[in-house]
């Protein structure tokens, strides 16, 4: 049986123990004593190759990962949305949202790139449960829920950018609902070459947003 | 009380991204069993296995490198024995490793023909298998020779060198995406052309890299090479501070004698690292300074420092009290209170053998693991003194209590150098709870 009740139970802890949006401190907040690098100052090769792929949106319709004529940049993020780890995506989520937002304030940037939320648990995550998320937290930019529509699709998908995933078992062998996998989060380029990957750690929204600037600096210059 | 999990957690979670997001709320960064990179998963309980990168020794066994598996939880089979033996094929100077960002894999370097062997740990953490062989790295990478460090960025594998094709120790950062695809050489910046380690800290977005020497140094026998007054002076004398997420050198700083490995402190507002001087066998500190730069601060000698006891590799607890210090010429393993950082003071030392390596820590410090083996032409010549292997303790915070021993020499493995933790939990697929 999976323990979904347990592992709400342990993100509403989580939720017990963070105060309100009005309130002054997070649960831990990291020192980030740097400044980020100015845009274009630095390189970000690619790392790897992916591919399109289709997926399903809100209503289940088919969605292509890359839609064709769509934003140059993707900012992709695999989650599960019954992650009780608060530093997984619980964590990538509040990036992407910081990030929602950053981008929303600047229309020059947010017409070339999409946030892409996909979720690696499919029988749970279905598109309906998805819209609902994306309901709560009303995205200001075109940011993207979407859901594979089943398991050799998603193998694919995973397969692809490198991302592992398996299910956490228990000692006699039982599934658990625990999906284990490392947090990270994908900056595509319109080639479709990773140009960076942030996990744990590295969920800094100023860094994604000086990669984004980055990647585009470099762009329009090949493209004078 | 029950909460109605499924029908409200898609609310649950939204309202927690709205309550991170709102504070800009960052993860810590996550450190391993008290050492590794910060992107790693880490085994905070029991390890089950410590896997071995072992040089071959000609005429024992079957000659080869290889990546031995030891048991290391008390409540299994195997513990304190060899339960795998994975041979790699040849002698290719096996020396540290890394594993990946997802501890799936293993890479192994080999400092004499550059070849780095990359090692499925994840798929059966009791019986690893060779995933692929990178033997073009020299020519991949712009003639970089010689991998040495393995750390696991978010994707790829950032190696740090040691040297290049003339064999001298200007060298490079090298990085491989997760899959071995080559991605990009930073060499090192003129005046701090050397290499060994390269160390993280997420919060300051800062990366530290120490020096060696090159390969005409590292694969000539020891006793030589000490007679040898111009060729020691071929050695590294600095540690560079990175910009790291612009892999840019900012400041140099003057270490000398062969600054080795280098640990950041662990703790939150602890803004300093250790390192130690080979040469001159010296624990320094590097401290972060309110104008955000970095100084570096001699600290204390390490055994007698005027008969070269040459500190090879450096531990620190994962509370940042305790720094473990093994020296390979008199085979000690000396434990520093860095409580004051500043400050540090020997608490206990023990002698090992004839020669002690490297040294490792479970993340709550209650095992200690060390090995025997440095270079093939640097480990004691007569094979009669030339002790191999493998000791594990227990750490009650006063001293060390023997828990288990292995003779490399008498198992006919050869020379055990670096140790990595596995555990089966990291893994709970089908295929590894049936290999239990």
């Amino acid at each position: 049986m999976r323990s979904g009740a347990v592992l709400g139970a342990a993100v509403w802890l989580l939720l017990a123990g963070v105060p309100g949006p009005a309130a002054a401190e997070p649960v831990a907040s990291p020192e980030r004593l740097y400044e980020v690098p100015e845009p274009g100052s630095y390189e970000l090769p690619p790392i790897r190759q992916v591919s399109d792929h289709e997926l399903l949106g809100p209503r289940g319709r088919p969605a292509r990962l890359f839609p064709l004529g769509g934003p140059e940049l993707s900012v992709v993020a695999f989650v599960y949305t019954h992650c009780s780890e608060a530093r997984g995506c619980p964590a990538a989520f509040a990036t992407l949202r910081r990030l929602d937002r950053d981008l929303s304030l600047r229309p020059e940037l947010e017409r070339r790139v999409q946030l892409v939320t996909v979720s690696f648990d499919p029988e749970r995550d279905t598109p309906e449960r998805m819209a609902q998320l994306r309901d709560q937290l009303k995205p200001r930019t075109g940011w993207r829920f979407l859901t594979a529509s089943g398991a050799v699709e998603l193998g694919t998908l995973l397969s692809d950018f490198g991302q592992n995933v398996f299910e956490q078992l228990t000692k006699a062998g039982e599934p658990t609902g625990v999906l284990r996998h490392v947090l990270q989060i994908f900056l595509v380029d319109a080639d479709r070459a990773v140009r960076n990957v942030y996990s744990s750690g590295l969920l800094d929204p100023r860094l994604l947003l000086a990669d984004i600037r980055t990647v585009l600096l470099e762009r329009d210059s090949i493209q004078r | 009380m029950q909460i109605p999990f499924r029908s409200s957690f898609p609310t649950a979670w939204a309202c927690a991204a709205l309550c991170l997001a709102g504070l800009a709320w960052t993860p810590p960064a996550a450190a391993d069993e008290t050492c590794q990179s910060p992107f790693l998963p880490k085994i905070t309980g029991q390890e089950d296995f410590i896997y071995v990168w072992t040089l071959g020794i000609e005429g024992l066994g079957d000659g080869s490198d290889k990546l031995v598996t030891v048991g290391a939880n008390p409540e299994r089979p195997g513990y304190g024995e060899v339960i795998h033996s994975l041979s790699l094929g040849g002698r290719h100077e096996a020396h540290h490793g890394g594993l990946s960002d997802d501890r799936r894999t293993y890479w192994l370097g080999g400092l004499d023909d550059s070849k780095i062997f990359v090692v499925d740990i994840g798929s059966d953490p009791a019986r690893p298998r060779l995933l692929r062989t990178i033997d073009d790295f020299p020519e991949a990478t712009g003639g970089v020779v010689g991998p040495h460090g393995f750390y696991a960025l978010p994707g790829r594998m950032l190696i740090s060198a040691l040297s290049n094709e003339e064999g001298t120790g200007r060298t490079a950062l090298v990085e491989y995406s997760n899959e071995g695809e080559y991605i990009r050489t930073i060499w090192m910046p003129e005046g701090a052309e050397y290499g060994y380690d390269a160390r993280v800290n997420v919060d300051l977005n800062r990366m530290l890299t120490s020096s060696f020497t090159g390969r005409n140094n590292y694969m000539r026998p020891l006793g030589e090479l000490l007679q040898d007054a111009e060729a020691m002076k071929n050695f590294g004398n600095t540690v560079v501070v990175w910009d790291f997420h612009a892999r840019r050198p900012l400041q140099v700083l003057e270490i000398p004698g062969a600054p080795l490995e280098i640990r950041w402190a662990l703790g939150p507002r602890h803004h300093y690292a250790f390192t130690t001087a080979a040469l001159t066998s010296r624990l320094w500190g590097i401290f972060r300074k309110s104008d955000g730069s970095f100084e570096a601060v001699d600290l204390a000698e390490i055994g007698d420092a005027s008969g070269t006891p040459l500190p090879v590799d450096i531990s620190l607890s994962s509370d940042d009290r305790f720094l473990f210090v093994s020296t390979f010429l008199d085979g000690t393993l000396r434990v520093f209170d860095v409580s004051e950082p500043r400050a540090p003071k020997l608490a206990y030392e023990r002698k090992l053998g004839n020669q002690a390596n490297m040294v490792s820590q479970s993340w709550g410090g209650e095992r200690v693991y060390v090995t025997s083996s440095l270079l093939s032409a640097w480990d004691l010549p007569d094979p009669l003194e030339d002790e191999q292997y493998l000791k594990a303790f227990g750490w009650n915070g006063r001293e060390l209590i023997p828990r288990f021993e292995i003779d490399f020499r008498a198992e006919k493995l050869g020379r055990p150098h670096l140790m990595r933790f596995g555990q089966f939990d990291l893994y709970r697929t089908p295929a590894a709870g049936a290999a239990e």
